[in-house]
């Protein structure tokens, strides 16, 4: 069954109408890429799931739960991590701080301390240093371990690869690789390769509706589906 | 490519050259930041040595004292407006609120108490807020019809209320008859004849009050539940509410049989504790009343700002009133408790040590200064101070405080309920500009117009500071204590211009007045203030 | 839709027809002082041309502090409403008109049209000092300097210093009016009907302004300064317009309180005036002009009124109806009838548009 649920979904962002009917399933344990073009909806799709723009209309179902109208703090509470794109790290905290205050109960963070930095190696030589100070490489990876530290069923990941350069874009995703065997993942990706790379399942999302949605397998040899919605790739 | 990968390897560190350069770049960010800084200090030091007599100490300590005030109002703008972008402009009221409150519980322990009887019935009913949401779902009405129910239950539960709480015994003081003035009352205290009033007794049947009291508090429970969009979960009736609703009603009774010989052990205890215990109590009052803002009023005005300011405009306002309708027009002053207050043989106390000598004044480096002013009020400034600065830097709290300053949704979707940690921002900073207010008290004295002051000279601290900076507000009110006590004391020795013979003296209304025009400078050089971060 | 060409090919006959409300208001505010005198006082016609004692006397003397105060919060609705320049320190703008003119006549004995002049100078080159840390500053940074601008005025003008000049804390006394159509005491009937003059006058300019090409740049300023700024126009001009009319306006409104009252008090100077303005800005609706001056009088009959009813405890029922007005009518009289009545959302939701998300007000992308 599916883990994360959307039924026609409508989101207001103060009065323009930004979704106008997004459909998604997020099937248990596996990595869904929620694809379309810069502007589709796909941000906001994911803003929409953690209730930071609630839905007007339409239904978000999380592990059998309505979260509709859930106040974001008690969505996130429920298991569900989020990367933000442009990442988010506090530049005020140290990047011991920045996993910190991920704990849902105290401690976590120590018990998890071991997968994280198997992960990010790079943290762990970081770990005193303010966030403000860690290149935009090392605050991307951050941001997702970050997201690692609670018991987490479900991560919404927004644009890990954004700005990065091939050779980190590797090891982001040998990461998501690696923690979606425990963690289902929500991605949004504007970079196909990576997303037909990471994904078993896609959705595309045009002027704020579902469009189309499959298996990433069938995709890959679309050629046309891919150049309609997702422009030359 | 290349700069992602070069980045991550200059963190490792090879040599001291990649240091000084670090330092240098620094440098020439910050070098308006730096020469603003030089240029300030550099004014204090000319100014402080062109004193020609020897009270450049005291005018230090005086300046001090005047920032440590001004801190503790200014510490709370920046937290509040540092992490919820709400400038408060109500919070040089709740510094007078504090002082009046304090005031009291000093002065008037017995008017306190009396006070406290029906409030805590009032409250009683809230406990109980899950029944009153249960019966709302009943209600069958909707839209229109729905809303003016609900606000009509709240009118006439607050109307009943009004008319039930002035049945209840009060002993309070009289403005206008002068044996029971504020301004005698402490004059009493200072001589040690003040005693309780003789205790009132209900108007009417004491079980009419009571009752009314508690049907008032429950109409109006009952009224915001009714507003409330109905399905939210409405929580179960637990033993715990039902013994917080009963216990309310035990206490508020209980207090109301014991008061007589609480009042007779209040009046009994030294000044000094009471004046710590008046602390406390004002410091609770205001940090409630702040949280209950926040929740009522500034929560439902988050997206729109502009609105949140108007309304905090209106709520200084209102409580500008609230006090010259309760305390009256004139102003008084607070007795100084005993510890500070000695006179007499052995005073004025000699040197460093002189401050513990319990002597109302001390001679330190040939000025002499008050132990109250310059002592114990720069004293409670540092605690804050360095209290402040651990509960940002090592607990929980304060981490989240940290970060939601940035990016408030992203702590939210870390799972944290970021609107309860504005409501406990907002308290704490109400609270700590009530301990402003209780610690002017004594020393400056209590008026209407006492919160607009301090606002100002805190707007000056906070924007030299920089607005978001929590140590940039300390050092901000540091400059505006400093700055105004030199002037203060160039007004009274009178500054040479050249060319004019008779030197200029600014009068000390213009004092203010001098502390903005370098608020000014400082912003248009600087806008984001000494420490403050540049724009993200 | 009131382009300038359109008025001049419609003819005066059509403007008479547009304009019906306004020139029946005007009708009706001139006939209010016969009307209060026959009906209340009793007394014929003459009395309110022989300016006697009465009803009549006393309630245009209310009125004409209404239109001082509509004058003065039009201004600040130019500034706040219209462009969305968060300023503080409007009270100012006023108090150099009245501390200026008054300080003018008495210890300079300036003939009056030259005080005028001096004062409208004197107002335009302070709106350029607002206007000159109009770059550096932004949002509530701006409003701390405006206002801090203002608390040093303040604080000057009832200083032991001036006090030759100024009269310190009491305010400035003695003003002799210049000439007979300026005496509120023994021509209150003129003088009336000069202040309602002034007050159409300068309402019938501001809807001009606010309709003209410029003005529509003022309302992009508010919407969306980047915007205003890509399509070519050099907003810091016109923010720096819209401070000088304002000013100017405000410092009108400050001359004629200087003749009406016999006392100029610092408090014209202080925050609270400021708020005042904000007030009534906010009670008549924000942003729509007319609201100004709707709010005016609403505000000054009900401080009026609750003074006389409750006394002392007045001020806190007016507090607590800001708060309450704040909280449920945001848009104020105005406003929420134009919403109601003509339903015209796009208004409504420009308003609210100001007022969410920050002051930038900019469209957000789907992403």
């Amino acid at each position: 069954m599916s883990l994360l649920s959307l039924r026609d979904v409508h989101t207001f962002i103060e009065q323009f109408h930004i979704l106008e009917g997004v459909s998604v399933e997020v099937p248990q344990g596996s990595i869904v890429a929620l694809l379309g073009r810069n502007g589709a909806g796909k941000t906001t799709t994911l803003r929409t799931v953690l209730g930071l723009n609630p839905a007007s209309s339409g239904t978000v179902t999380f592990d059998g739960l309505d979260i509709t109208e859930q106040k974001s703090f008690d969505i996130a509470g429920m298991g569900i991590g989020y990367v933000p794109e442009n990442r988010q790290i506090f530049a005020e905290l140290s990047v011991e701080e920045n996993l910190r205050i991920a704990e849902r109960k105290k401690g976590e963070l120590e018990e998890k301390e071991e997968m994280i930095f198997g992960l990010f190696p790079d943290l762990k030589r970081l770990i005193r240093l303010p966030g403000t100070n860690l290149s935009g490489g090392q605050q991307q990876m951050l941001a997702v371990a970050r997201a690692l530290v609670a018991d987490n069923r479900l991560l919404l990941i927004d644009e890990p690869s954004e700005g990065l350069a091939p050779v980190l874009i590797e090891q982001m995703m040998d990461a998501i690789r690696t923690l979606s065997e425990h963690t289902t993942v929500l991605l949004v990706e504007q970079n196909f390769i990576v997303a037909s790379r990471l994904a078993q399942h896609y959705v595309i999302i045009e002027e704020g509706r579902t469009v189309k949605a499959g298996e990433m397998a069938d995709l890959v040899d679309d050629d046309e589906t891919i150049k309609r919605y997702l422009g030359a790739a | 490519m290349s700069t992602e990968t070069s980045e991550l390897t200059t963190q490792t560190p090879d040599s001291g050259s990649s240091k000084n350069r670090e330092r240098a770049e620094w440098l020439q960010e910050n070098r308006v930041r730096v020469t603003v800084l030089a240029v300030l200090i550099f004014v204090f030091v000319v100014a402080l040595l062109g004193l020609d007599r020897d009270d450049w100490f005291s005018t230090i300590m005086q300046g001090l004292s005047v920032g440590a005030l001004t801190f503790l109002v200014v510490s709370g703008l920046s937290l509040i407006f540092g992490l919820m972008d709400v400038f408060n402009l109500a919070h040089g009221e709740f510094f007078m609120l504090g002082a009046y409150l304090g005031w009291t519980a000093y002065t008037r322990a017995d008017t306190l108490i009396d006070v406290a009887i029906p409030m805590l019935l009032l409250g009683a009913p809230f406990a109980l807020m899950p029944l009153w949401r249960r019966i709302a779902a009943m209600v069958t009405l909707a839209g229109r019809a729905r809303k003016t129910s609900a606000i009509g239950a709240i009118v006439v539960g607050a109307l009943t209320a009004f008319f039930t709480i002035t049945r209840f015994p009060l002993v309070i003081w009289d403005a206008e008859n002068f044996a029971m003035t504020p301004t005698n009352m402490t004059v009493q205290i200072d001589l040690g004849t003040l005693a309780p009033l003789p205790a009132e007794s209900f108007s009417g049947p004491a079980i009419v009050a009571i009752l009314g009291v508690l049907l008032g508090g429950a109409l109006i429970a009952f009224g915001f539940s009714v507003l409330r969009k109905p399905g939210m979960e409405s929580g179960a009736i637990d033993m715990k509410r039902l013994a917080t609703f009963g216990g309310l009603i035990v206490a508020a009774l209980v207090l109301h049989l014991i008061k007589e010989p609480v009042n007779e052990w209040i009046f009994g205890l030294s000044t000094t504790w009471r004046f710590f215990l008046s602390m406390g109590v004002s410091v609770v009052l205001v940090a409630a009343l702040g949280a209950l803002v926040e929740v009522v009023l500034i929560r439902p005005l988050y997206d729109r700002p502009i609105y949140q300011l108007m309304i905090t405009l209106g709520i200084g306002f209102i409580l500008i009133e609230l006090v010259r309708e309760v305390w009256g027009r004139p102003e008084f002053t607070m007795a100084r408790p005993a510890a500070f207050a000695g006179t007499g043989e052995g005073c004025p106390g000699q040197g460093l040590g002189g401050f513990f000598s319990g002597c109302s004044t001390v001679e330190v480096f040939g000025g002499r200064l008050r132990v109250y002013n310059e002592g114990f009020v720069v004293l409670v400034g540092i605690v804050v101070l360095v209290g402040v600065m651990l509960l940002l830097k090592r607990t929980r709290l304060g981490m989240v405080i940290r970060a939601g300053v940035e990016h408030p949704e992203m702590v939210e979707a870390l799972g944290i309920n970021v609107r309860r940690v504005f409501t406990m921002v907002f308290a704490l900073g109400s609270g700590l500009a009530a301990l402003g207010g209780v610690l002017a008290a004594p020393s400056i004295g209590l008026s209407s117009g006492m919160g607009a002051v301090f606002l100002l000279g805190s707007i000056v601290a906070l924007a030299v500071g920089g607005l978001t900076s929590f140590p940039g507000a300390a050092v901000g009110a540091l400059v505006v204590g400093l700055l105004q006590q030199i002037i203060i004391r160039y007004g009274q020795v009178g500054i040479p211009i050249p060319f004019v013979e008779e030197p200029f003296k600014p009068s000390p209304t213009v004092v203010p007045a001098a502390s903005i025009v370098v608020m000014v400078i400082i912003l248009l050089v600087l806008p984001t203030g000494l420490l403050g971060r540049s724009e993200k | 839709m009131t382009s300038t060409t359109l008025d001049q090919s419609a003819g005066l006959g059509d403007w008479l027809r547009r304009r019906r409300g306004l020139l029946a208001s005007f009708a009706l505010l001139v006939a209010f002082p016969f009307v209060i005198s026959i009906i209340v006082d009793g007394q014929g016609l003459a009395a309110v041309v022989n300016n006697d004692l009465g009803n009549a006397r006393f309630l245009q003397g209310l009125a004409i502090e209404v239109f001082i105060l509509g004058i003065y919060a039009i201004s600040y609705d130019l500034i706040l409403g219209v462009t969305g320049i968060l300023s503080f320190g409007h009270a100012m703008f006023f108090a150099v008109g009245a501390y200026g003119f008054g300080i003018l006549l008495k210890t300079f004995e300036l003939a009056w049209p030259v005080a005028v002049l001096v004062v409208v100078i004197a107002a335009i080159i302070q709106a350029f000092l607002f206007a000159l840390v109009l770059p550096r500053v932004h949002g509530i940074t701006y409003a701390l300097v405006t206002l801090g601008f203002a608390s040093v005025f303040w604080i000057v003008i009832q200083s032991s210093d001036l006090a030759d000049y100024a009269g310190a804390e009491i305010g400035l006394q003695g003003v002799e009016s210049p000439a007979w159509f300026l005496d509120t005491t023994n021509e209150r009937f003129i003088f009336y009907l000069l202040c309602l003059g002034i007050f159409f006058g300068i309402y019938v300019l501001y809807q001009r302004i606010v309709d003209s090409p410029a003005g529509r740049v003022f309302v992009a300023i508010r919407e969306n300064e980047d915007r205003a700024l890509m399509l070519g126009y050099n907003t810091f001009w016109f923010k720096t317009l819209v401070l000088v009319i304002a000013s100017i306006t405000a410092a009108l409104a400050g001359m004629i309180h200087t003749m009406h009252q016999p006392i100029v008090t610092p408090n014209v100077a202080g925050l609270f005036w400021t708020v005042t303005a904000l007030l009534v800005i906010l009670i008549g609706g924000m942003g729509t002009i007319t609201g100004a001056l709707i709010g005016a009088a609403v505000y000054r009959l009900l401080e009026y009124y609750l003074d006389r009813w409750f006394g002392g405890a007045s001020g806190l029922l007016i507090g607590a109806a800001y708060v309450l007005l704040v909280l449920y009518v945001p848009f104020g009289i105005v406003g929420t009838w134009r919403a109601r009545a003509v339903r015209i959302k796009q208004g409504r939701d420009r308003l609210l548009r100001l007022f969410t998300g920050g002051d930038d007000g900019r469209t957000p992308a789907r992403e």
